[in-house]
């Protein structure tokens, strides 16, 4: 982990195949399909950010609307200051693979994070670096999300792409995975690849 | 087994019809208070027949007037809102180890440029003996008084206000604040027996009084209003103003001119049942307040001091509310109008209930559920130390029911 990794929020639910955190700022959700990393012991664990949620903090203290006679929704929350308080950002993640050292490896990873594990955000070379590979997207392809699967996937490689140059050839590497993955399932592979412009 | 609401529907139905019934007779002698209130005629000499009369209830002091109402300034551009609330978990008997608990929630609410919030809570565990007893001294003498029940209740409103002072006195100097308790700022716990001196020296002049006075001392670095909100409240102070109106001689005085009376032949019966909330209901309109008035309680009279107790009514969107406030804010025409202000804008902010106080109550609840963890982790922590947790047998028939 770098000193100038962005900590983003903790766990708060963890397993094998993903985990789910609380932000630690309101709203300051990861994007969907964002690359994010979690530590266990010399493990860096990553996951794809696959939903985000913001909801009261007590499951029985439901929201109520607030704003009409506010004149903004900045207003709104700078004059019920408490809501800050009140209401969580929270986030789920599939786990994609790991970092041990400066190798990157595209399958499960040992042991799921620990509870109250800090999650930061991947560093523009972690992303480069783990893209090279697009066995991650085996992984992403057999999971159940709240989001349907073919957002999900494009989300991600839209995410990923963003941080490739124009000349590489990450675009035509992803293409080629999702052809092998969905031979079968024309329809879903046409509904990813319009969902990249 | 459950409650058989088929056998309480009957009487429930007649409790219906019944309050149907006297709803009318409310009605009207509502409208005899209205009457009275609208135009009590010579002020000064209304002041004086209540300065000198002997009632069997509560009358307010009237400042200035009776029927004044007045609407709210528009709030400072930076202000907090301050306040506490707080729960217990009370000694039970049919545990083995004696001990209980006191929460204070307490929230801070930044307006303005920089708003901000800070909610928490402070559980105190009191388990030692010097906790649980509260002893007499050679200077004041009494019985031994243990910490439970209404006593561990009022220590619970102590640290309510030393937690409130805690938090003005955080406050920058130049800040515009309000600090707000829940219910009265009189301590009529203390009334409800006959307490040692020593009892009522520590819970009000070592208590209550010292923390209201810490906060009243940091103006006018700071401009502190200090008011407790009272919902729905079910005083009759002012409305008695108006019997002692309506009395026929010279000097009211109950127990010489009515003690015989039937109930319905005194001549102030036309106000019988009738509070103060339903006359301002009527009188005020949505964010005005009325007069400032005194209550006239022999505690607050004769213990309060500098921190005697004046009120004044509210009208919300939903309710009429009694606020009250000590006589260094009544008497400071600037934290007056901040306190009334302030008091409006929180509760519009909360729905009709001051949102400062709403959230301190959900830092300080104790729910049913928490008061059984509670004593789980105590028995972890016993059975953890070897020590034997003793429970009554009718606590754990309450637990393991049978047939």
């Amino acid at each position: 982990m770098e000193a100038s990794d962005e900590r983003i929020g903790e766990v708060i639910e963890a397993s094998t195949g993903g985990f789910s955190a609380q932000c630690y700022q309101l709203y300051k959700l990861p994007a969907l399909g964002e690359l994010v990393k979690c530590r266990y012991q010399d493990v860096d664990i990553l996951a794809v950010t696959c939903n985000g949620s913001t909801s009261s903090l007590e499951p029985g203290r439901r929201p109520i609307a607030r704003g009409y006679e506010e004149a903004s929704e900045e207003d709104l929350y700078n004059n019920n200051p408490q809501l800050n308080q009140l209401l969580r950002s929270e986030f789920s993640t599939i786990v994609v693979g790991f970092k041990r050292g400066e190798s990157f490896y595209h399958y499960l990873p040992p042991q799921p994070v620990r509870l109250h594990s800090f999650v930061y955000r991947c560093s523009p070379d972690e992303v480069i670096s783990f893209g090279e590979s697009m066995e991650f997207l085996m992984l992403l392809s057999g999971v159940q999300c709240e989001v349907p699967i073919e957002e999900l996937i494009a989300a991600c490689l839209r995410v990923m792409g963003a941080f490739h140059s124009p000349e590489s050839d990450f675009n035509m590497r992803a293409g080629r995975k999702l052809a092998e993955i969905y031979s079968g399932d024309y329809q879903r592979l046409r509904a990813i690849l319009a969902r990249l412009k | 087994m459950a409650l058989d609401l088929h056998k309480v529907a009957n009487s429930l139905s007649a409790m219906a019809g019944e309050l149907a019934y006297s709803r009318t007779e409310q009605a009207e002698k509502l409208g005899n208070a209205l009457k009275l209130f609208n135009s009590p005629a010579d002020i000064c000499a209304l002041k004086g027949k209540i300065a000198s009369s002997k009632t069997s209830w509560l009358v307010a002091e009237i400042n200035q007037g009776l029927n004044g109402k007045y609407l709210p300034l528009d709030t400072p551009e930076q202000f907090s809102v301050l306040a506490t609330d707080g729960s217990q978990i009370d000694v039970d008997r049919h545990h083995g180890v004696r001990c209980c608990l006191i929460n204070i929630g307490t929230v801070m609410l930044r307006y303005g440029r920089n708003p901000e919030a800070m909610l928490q809570n402070h559980p105190l565990l009191l388990s030692r003996e010097e906790d649980l007893v509260l002893r007499p001294d050679e200077y004041a003498p009494g019985r031994e008084m243990m910490v439970e029940g209404s006593i561990l209740g009022m220590m619970r409103t102590v640290e309510e206000f030393n937690h409130l002072a805690e938090l003005c006195a955080a406050l920058p100097n130049g800040a515009n604040a309000l600090a707000l308790v829940d219910g009265s700022l009189i301590m009529w716990s203390l009334l409800s027996k006959e307490y040692p001196d020593y009892i009522i020296d520590t819970i009000l002049d070592q208590g209550v009084l010292k923390h209201m006075e810490r906060i009243g001392q940091l103006n006018p670095e700071r401009r502190v209003a200090l008011a407790s909100y009272i919902s729905f409240t079910r005083s009759t102070d002012v409305v008695n103003a108006l019997r002692v109106l309506t009395c026929p001689y010279e000097k009211a005085d109950c127990d010489r001119y009515c003690a015989g009376a039937e109930a319905e032949a005194r001549p102030c019966a036309m106000l019988d049942g009738i509070h103060d909330r339903d006359v301002f209901w009527q009188w005020l309109k949505c964010s005005e307040r009325s007069e400032v008035f005194a209550s006239r309680s022999k505690i607050n009279c004769t213990r309060y001091g500098k921190q005697r107790v004046y009120f004044y009514y509210l009208k919300t969107s939903d309710e009429v509310a009694r606020i009250e406030i000590p006589e260094w804010v009544a008497q400071d025409e600037e934290l007056l109008k901040l306190s009334h202000s302030l008091v409006v804008r929180q509760c519009k902010k909360g729905q009709g209930y001051p949102v400062a106080l709403s959230e301190a109550h959900e830092q300080a609840v104790v729910t049913g559920a928490d008061r059984e963890n509670f004593y789980s982790l105590m028995e972890e922590y016993l059975t953890g130390s070897k020590l034997l947790v003793s429970v009554s047998a009718k606590s754990l028939s309450k637990k393991t029911r049978w047939v």
